[in-house]
């Protein structure tokens, strides 16, 4: 790890204040430290978040959405009664997130942030693409982990579980800047790295992230988080999907299907989404579903296993939820 | 008394010496044994549970420095010139050291310490001795090389390719090929009613042992000491002597606690010398610790297989012919230690008369090749009980009675009796009777989720003893005993195994005894633990040091309560008078009469038997359910028996199970170095994307003990335990994925995009 100045702001002002393009904010620290440590990247200056009066880890119920501090932890969500009534998927998959002792670390802000797991991404001797080179190694090399989805010059994927939750449950991400209070879909939110803009997210660098706010389902929604490893715990989605479904006498009038470890940001199966809607809730309908989500995916050389997993995942979600 | 054998060797200028154990009655299955074959905890369980058990990064001296390697980017290249300038005038910075700055120092074979051609990404380049880590870090990137690339191969098949670059001048293909012949094997397969012609490969798998490879280094005066992680104190003391043109018994090396080795750490590696020259340099002691990167790329590896294998059978199942074609990948350099031979299992483990094994190692750009767990026998009984399982379905005979109608009572490469005939016969009928194996249930074969089962059977060529191998006993004033030797704990439970064999043999309660290992200045010398062969070792000669103290004690105690030597004995810490139990008179009262005289004991190990050959054996049955959509494939239950002989600590055995098995269970299923072609990459060089197992991977492992002595391969009976569970693990987890999906997958790991692109394919045809 290279050296670097480091400084506990008192207000969010001053912690926005001290923000440029070489300081890094620190709330749990799981993702920065392992970058900083791989030389992946070297901020001159490290503002901590955890001390902040303005910044909390609270989850509460406020108008029909559940706000969730942006300090909250992975295991918070794991573990909270509120999440657990109304947003479930959230609570499951915080659960299948890397390990107890990283979700006790980890933060809902810092969540949505984190870098991409791609091998060659996070190898100190490869300068790829997403760190300002010229090439995707990914593209031509082992990409069996990288993404099926999507047209970014990157291939990684989005690292996230609670990504695709969020998705699937519309949520808002309110963050603070020099401009004051501001807000953001989260769909619009993530968004696929460009030439001029090599992340997966539009959060701009002089801003902090305050809380997430999710908007309480309609009554008879029902959601699921499912997840492949390859192994059966700590390990980062082969594939995932959050799915949340309303079904009202036997038929199917809101569907969100979203998909992890799949393309750069969270990926909305928008097509599966629609097949569903209007359709009687049950085996066939999903098994469809299912079958449409995985149909425009486009596998690299190593990962055409991707589209079976992809159908299998949504499917299980679909059955899950929809009962 | 140990009396030596002296004849002359077969090779010139060699001596064959063997010492002859003093007379002592083999513990047979009738032994009554009071310390021996009890469980016991590790003697130093309470330090390493309270965190006090000293490691080698736990090493903190008197002003101690920290050094890091600067390690070659480049998987092939010429270090045209090293800048070192600004490193060396950083602040903190003690020393620096590199090709430039050193005097070569032979290293590998035909390579230096710090060689002016790198051949892999990894290779040693310079290293640092600094204040911290940190600012040894910040010294590194001072340093400017200037690299010229050499083009580079990393496959098997790119190393064979016509006009393929060179690894080393001589080649790509390292020595000559191993040819292995007997019988006809063309003929064998001629007369086959039933063919199997199968090609299989194995991966690299990384021995990640909780503790990397590290060492520090002291000097005083003329003398180095180094606190290694080692296999093997003394090899190491061998190794680093001879680099740095230092007598041996100026070179100490220490090794108290080991966090594993599993193979990787049976030799001095790199580090150990770069640490005593910063040592040397600085004139402070220096830490050189690998990191997990480094530990992962530069220090061994099992090597990568491909295992052409072909099975002859009639159709009563006799093996007419067995003959494997094997390539292995063994990186850059050949290094010493145990060799991964791959061939032995295909030699030895099943009767046949016509046999013929290949072996061509391959040099690449990448990680040297070293021992991993059962080196080579964990490679071949991928293939080998794979073509079994499907030579057993092919014939439609119960796999267990396809081995049993080959079954072996002799080795075939000497044709000698085992020690021990029935040994897998026992293992097959005690791992058959614990799973239940002919009353097991058929899997319902319809469903998503479907069950299967599957067996396989190994040998192993170690777990016998490697003579030479010394011990010292000092029976104390006080009536308690110290035993010295100069093996080393690796974490199989040595300490506690060895102190039971003095224990019994001295006739004193365990907590009586300490065992004093891991010095070479402080014991006498001891082989590499390695081929789980150290108890099968050591505890012949600490019982041969124990019965000459036992034997002065006794003269001692007739003396003293005027009973002949015939009736007394020594149990418990009592020394007893044969139909007499009121006169049995405490240890320490006996010693107190001549104190401060103490008594003294030596052993050797003596020499394996001539006419009959010990080894190991083993047999295990895997359940497990694999999901047809997901390819997930969830292992329920482990079952197996294993043929070490005497047990002499059943909690220490079934440790070693539980680690081989977890141990197979993430070769079979999760772990693989993953390595780019074009770049010569290593892209998994970390716990994160390396997935070895964790406890939720890892289902109910039952050890069905066969707990038989084999009092012909040594007087202790017992054998080695520490690699084979490991062995057949892989393959009857590949054998049950059959039983359940009938995929045949013949490439390990069975990950799940492997699994799943083959369940894919097995679709596709049936639609």
């Amino acid at each position: 790890m290279r050296p670097f100045a480091y400084s506990r702001p008192e207000t969010i002002e001053e912690a926005i204040a001290l923000l440029d393009s070489d300081a890094r904010l620190l709330a749990g620290g799981t993702d920065l430290l392992t970058l900083m440590k791989g030389d992946i990247v070297a901020p001159a200056h490290l503002v901590d978040l955890k001390r902040l009066p303005d910044l909390d880890d609270v989850i509460d119920l406020e108008e029909g959405t559940v706000s969730i501090g942006a300090l909250s932890t992975l295991a918070q969500l794991e573990t909270d009664p509120l999440i657990a009534m109304h947003l479930p998927a959230l609570a499951q998959a915080a659960a299948v997130a890397a390990t107890p002792q990283l979700r006790n670390m980890a933060t809902i802000g810092g969540n949505v942030l984190q870098r991409p797991r791609c091998w060659y991404f996070r190898n100190d001797d490869v300068h790829c693409w997403l760190k300002g080179g010229e090439e995707c190694f990914a593209r031509e090399g082992d990409n069996r982990y990288h993404a099926v989805f999507g047209e970014s010059r990157c291939v990684a994927v989005h690292p996230s579980d609670l990504a695709s939750v969020l998705v699937a449950y519309g949520a808002t991400v309110h963050y603070r800047d020099s401009g004051g209070v501001q807000q953001i879909g989260i769909e619009d939110f993530f968004s696929p790295p460009t030439e001029g803009r090599r992340t997966e997210h539009v959060l701009p660098a002089e801003a902090v992230i305050t809380r997430v706010t999710v908007p309480m389902t309609a009554d008879g929604a029902r959601s699921r988080y499912v997840k492949a490893m390859d192994r059966k715990v700590w390990a980062f989605a082969l594939a995932g999907a959050a799915a949340v479904v309303v079904v009202d006498e036997g038929v199917v009038r809101d569907a969100r299907i979203v998909l992890s470890g799949v393309a750069t940001v969270p990926w909305r199966a928008r097509a599966a989404e629609q097949a569903l809607i209007g359709a009687t809730a049950g085996p066939e309908a999903f098994a469809q579903a299912a079958e449409i989500a995985a149909a425009d995916a486009v596998p690299l050389a190593h990962n055409g296993y991707k589209v079976p997993l992809v159908t299998a995942m949504v499917r299980r979600a679909l059955a899950e939820a929809g009962v | 008394m140990t009396t030596l054998k002296i004849t002359k060797g077969e090779e010139k200028g060699k001596l064959q010496l063997e010492e002859q154990e003093p007379e002592m009655a083999a513990w047979g299955t009738d032994a009554a044994l009071a310390v021996v074959g009890q469980r016991h905890p590790r003697l130093e369980a309470i330090e390493k549970v309270t965190g006090r058990a000293q490691y080698s990064s736990d090493v903190r001296l008197p002003r101690q420095l920290y050094a890091t390697v600067l390690r070659s980017p480049h998987p092939h290249a010429t270090v045209a010139a090293i800048d070192i300038a600004a490193a060396e005038v950083l602040p903190g910075v003690h020393a620096v050291i590199c090709a430039e700055n050193t005097e070569p120092i032979p290293w590998y074979h035909g390579s230096f310490v710090f060689d002016r051609t790198v051949r892999l990404i990894g290779d040693e380049v310079a290293a640092v001795a600094a204040e911290s880590e940190e600012i040894a870090a910040d010294a590194l990137r001072l340093i400017e090389v200037t690299y010229e690339p050499l083009t580079h191969v990393v496959s098997m098949d790119a190393a064979q390719a016509p006009g393929a670059p060179k690894v080393r001048d001589e080649g790509n293909v390292a020595g000559e090929p191993k040819v292995y012949s007997r019988g006809d094997p063309d003929e064998g397969l001629r007369q086959a009613e039933v063919m199997i012609d199968r090609t299989y490969t194995t991966q690299s798998a990384l021995h990640n042992s909780l503790e990397p490879h590290g060492c520090t280094a002291a000097w005083d005066g003329q003398t180095l000491t180094l606190w290694d992680s080692t296999q093997s104190i003394f090899t190491v003391r061998e190794q680093v002597a001879q680099a740095l043109g230092l007598p041996e018994h100026r070179v100490r090396v220490i090794k108290q606690h080991m966090g594993g080795g599993f193979g990787a750490k049976q030799i001095s590696w790199k580090q150990d010398v770069i640490a005593a020259l910063l040592a040397q340099r600085s004139g402070r002691p220096v830490q050189l610790m690998l990191d997990r990167e480094a530990e992962n790329l530069v220090v061994g590896n099992r090597p990568v297989s491909r295992q052409r294998v072909r099975l002859g059978a009639t159709r009563d199942g006799t093996l007419t012919a067995i003959d494997a074609d094997i390539t292995q990948g063994i990186g850059a350099y050949m290094t010493g230690g145990e060799a991964s031979n791959v061939s032995g299992m295909y030699q030895t483990l099943y009767r046949c008369d016509n046999v013929r094994t290949v072996q061509t190692p391959l040099y690449t750009n990448l990680n040297p090749g070293v021992a991993f767990r059962a080196p080579g026998h964990v490679e071949a009984a991928w293939a080998l009980e794979q073509a079994m399982d499907e030579l057993a379905r092919e014939l439609g005979i119960d796999p267990i009675e396809l081995r049993l109608r080959n079954y072996s009572e002799t080795e075939q490469l000497e044709e000698k009796p085992y020690t021990l005939p029935e040994g897998l016969r026992l293992s097959y009928e005690r791992v058959r009777e614990a799973f239940g194996w002919d009353t097991r249930e058929r899997p319902a074969g319809e469903g998503r989720v479907r069950r299967g089962v599957g067996f396989a059977a190994h040998d192993w060529v170690g777990g016998s003893g490697s003579p030479p191998g010394y011990a010292w006993i000092e029976l104390n004033a006080d009536g308690t005993a110290d035993v010295v030797t100069g093996t080393q704990d690796i974490g199989t439970g040595t300490r506690t195994g060895l102190a039971q064999v003095a224990a019994e043999e001295l006739g004193l309660p365990l907590e009586d005894v300490s065992l004093h290992l891991g010095d070479t200045s402080t014991g006498p010398y001891s082989p590499v633990s390695s081929g789980s062969a150290t108890q099968a070792t050591l505890g012949p000669a600490i019982r041969a040091a124990a019965i000459e103290v036992r034997s002065q004690l006794l003269q001692i105690a007739s003396t003293a309560m005027e009973i002949p030597v015939p009736r007394l004995s020594v149990r418990q810490g009592k020394v007893l008078v044969d139909g007499d139990e009121r006169r049995s008179t405490p240890v320490k009262e006996i010693m107190r009469q001549v104190a401060p005289h103490t008594l003294h004991g030596q052993g050797a190990r003596g020499a394996n038997p001539t006419e009959k050959v010990a080894r190991t054996f083993g047999a295990q049955i895997v359940e497990l359910e694999v999901d047809t959509e997901t390819g997930e494939v969830t292992v329920l239950r482990v079952v197996t028996a294993h043929d070490c002989g005497r047990i002499v600590n059943p909690t220490m055995v079934d440790s070693q199970v539980i680690g081989g098995i977890t141990q197979g269970i993430g070769f079979a299923l999760t772990e693989e170095r993953v390595v780019d072609d074009r770049l010569g990459l290593v892209l998994n060089a970390n716990m994160e994307e390396y997935k070895v197992p964790t406890i939720a991977d890892v289902p109910p492992i039952e050890h069905a003990a066969v707990d038989v002595p084999d009092p012909e391969a040594n007087p202790t009976g017992a054998k080695g335990i520490g690699e084979p569970p490991l062995v057949p693990t892989a393959p009857a987890i590949a054998n049950a994925v059959f039983d359940a999906v009938g995929i045949r997958v013949l490439d390990a790991p069975i990950s799940r995009h492997r699994l799943l692109d083959l369940l894919t394919t097995q679709r596709e045809h049936a639609s």
